[in-house]
């Protein structure tokens, strides 16, 4: 077992056996804005996708995840944590201040930026052609 | 043991057997045999006697003679006595050495150390099996090389070296030949009466016995010669001084004996155990792959490289499992096996192996649990990753 096995706490290792949210949302759903970072080759990719209301708040959350321990863990809770907010303040969470709390080791801190750049990567497109709220996006598909 | 967990880490060290534990226990306390070796009192002879029994039974278990086993504080020192001893003792006839990429760190950084002081290394790169051919050490050679030193089993993927055929190859040419046998004393018949094997290194630990406890064989005909590292007493023909530790030396000399007497029924058993496991693995998960040759190899290792899937996070989700990674990443920089990378394994691939090592106290229904619980894992890791 790696070294960095006896440095996670429980909620670490919760989030890694049983993450929440985990999984992308069906193809066409409303609202949904995706963003990845990362890459296989350097051992963490992260897609994150944020569902978006017509206020401008976070609705829901999902991502796919390859990585350590905790990349996952963060994702699961980073997912949880978006919830409700604005997209400006989801956008601005801080997934490494996340880690801190955790007492995730500093080695693992490359691991919250790469969480943390797929949210932005994802709320980047917030103004992309096409794209409508869930709410606006609904009322769009009724008419 | 902690029956929670599920040991496949045998290759890593294994637990002391208990007919072992008694016989050291016989060599601590004031009623058993706890006098210096070197004493030449009733106690004291007693003590030596002990030794010198257990020196018999390493011996033994190789086909060497006794006087020509020394003993170490580990494989490790062995390597280092070998390699060091060797390289310094007949440095007026060379100062060129040949070894392979995979090694064990402790022959890795020995070497590297021999270069630092000034002494030429050849570094062979194994074949994509992990293998180390013997034309490859044959093309090495140089009129100034003094030792090939190649290990008979690797210690991570259990790969297995012809190191009758080296042997062959280093005696005509007049080069010193030193194995690492940590990883196949007692699971393999080694007999050093036909081997043309100059240096042998064992460990207790490897093989039910202690740790801080091991062996290194220097054949006396043709003769060879080291300078020691640890100078203070000429203990061990001059070549390691200190101390003699009888209780370790009991505990390895027990635990080479039952292995010589167990050898012949335990080597088929834990092949079959391996190819179990195997087998469920690949059946559950078509995608792994078999890390090293499929059938050269020692009984009792299986490497197994999980594509797709990140390899701490596989290790970390099969806590019911105490097995090693392909990789130690406990850090930002990840640092997959050297030895999967000289394979030619990528560095997901080399960070997503788990080595598996069955031992004498393994059973097929642990393997079968440790087979669905890494394929139900991987499955879990598979299903959360991004596609593409």
């Amino acid at each position: 077992m790696p070294a960095s096995a006896t440095e996670y706490s429980a909620t670490v290792w919760t989030h890694f056996r049983s993450p929440c949210n985990a999984g992308e949302f069906p193809a066409g759903t409303a609202g949904v804005l995706g963003g990845e970072a990362g890459a296989r080759q350097r051992g963490r990719a992260v897609a994150f996708q944020l569902q978006v209301n017509a206020d401008g708040r976070v609705a829901d959350c999902r991502y796919r995840v390859y990585g350590c321990p905790a990349t996952i863990a963060l994702c699961s809770l980073t997912s949880e944590a978006l919830k409700g907010r604005p997209l400006a303040a989801a956008s601005a969470f801080s997934v490494v201040a996340l880690a801190e709390q955790l007492g995730l080791p500093a080695a693992k801190r490359s691991a919250a930026l790469t969480v943390e750049d797929a949210i932005r990567s994802a709320a980047g497109r917030y103004n992309s052609p096409g794209w409508l709220p869930l709410a606006a996006a609904e009322l769009t598909h009724r008419a | 043991m902690n029956h929670k967990v599920i040991y496949l880490d045998y290759a890593a060290t294994t637990p002391v057997d208990p007919r072992v534990a008694e016989k050291m226990a016989g060599c601590l306390t004031c009623e058993g045999m706890f006098a210096n070796p070197a004493s030449a009192h009733a106690p004291g002879r007693a003590a030596r006697g002990a030794v010198e029994q257990a020196r018999n039974q390493v011996a033994a278990l190789v086909g060497a003679e006794p006087g020509e086993i020394i003993f170490t504080s580990g494989a490790t020192e062995s390597d280092n006595l070998a390699i060091k001893g060797a390289m310094h003792f007949y440095q007026g006839k060379g100062r060129h050495l040949v070894t392979s990429r995979i090694e064990h760190k402790a022959v890795l950084d020995t070497c590297k150390q021999l270069e630092r002081d000034g002494f030429e290394v050849t570094w062979l790169k194994p074949d994509p099996d992990g293998l180390i051919q013997p034309s490859m050490i044959e093309q090495a050679l140089r009129p100034d090389t003094v030792l090939v030193s190649i290990m008979h089993v690797n210690n991570e993927i259990g790969t297995l070296n012809d190191i009758a055929a080296i042997g062959r190859i280093t005696r005509e040419r007049g080069v010193l030949f030193h194995v690492d046998a940590a990883q196949s004393a007692g699971k393999l018949p080694i007999d050093l009466k036909t081997l043309r094997v100059d240096l042998m290194s064992f460990s207790g630990h490897k093989v039910y016995g202690p740790k801080g406890i091991g062996a290194l064989y220097v054949r006396r005909e043709p003769r060879v010669q080291l300078d020691p590292l640890i100078h203070g007493g000429g203990h061990e023909h001059g070549l390691r001084s200190g101390t003699l530790a009888t209780h370790q030396i009991v505990g390895m000399g027990a635990a080479f004996d039952l292995a010589r007497q167990e050898l012949a029924q335990e080597a088929p058993r834990l092949r079959a155990l391996r190819e179990r496991l195997w087998q469920a693995l690949h059946a559950a998960i078509p995608q792994a792959l078999l890390n090293g040759h499929p059938s050269q190899r020692v009984c009792g290792i299986l490497n197994v490289a999980f594509p797709g899937i990140e390899g701490e996070s596989l290790l970390f989700a099969c806590e019911a499992l105490a097995v090693s990674s392909g990789s130690a990443c406990t850090s930002a920089d990840r640092q997959p096996s050297f030895v999967l990378r000289a394979l030619g394994r990528d560095d997901q691939l080399a960070g997503s192996s788990i080595r598996f090592s069955v031992g004498r106290f393994s059973i097929a229904a642990e393997v079968d649990t440790a087979a669905s619980i890494v394929s139900e894992e991987y499955r879990r890791l598979l299903d959360l990753a991004p596609t593409g």
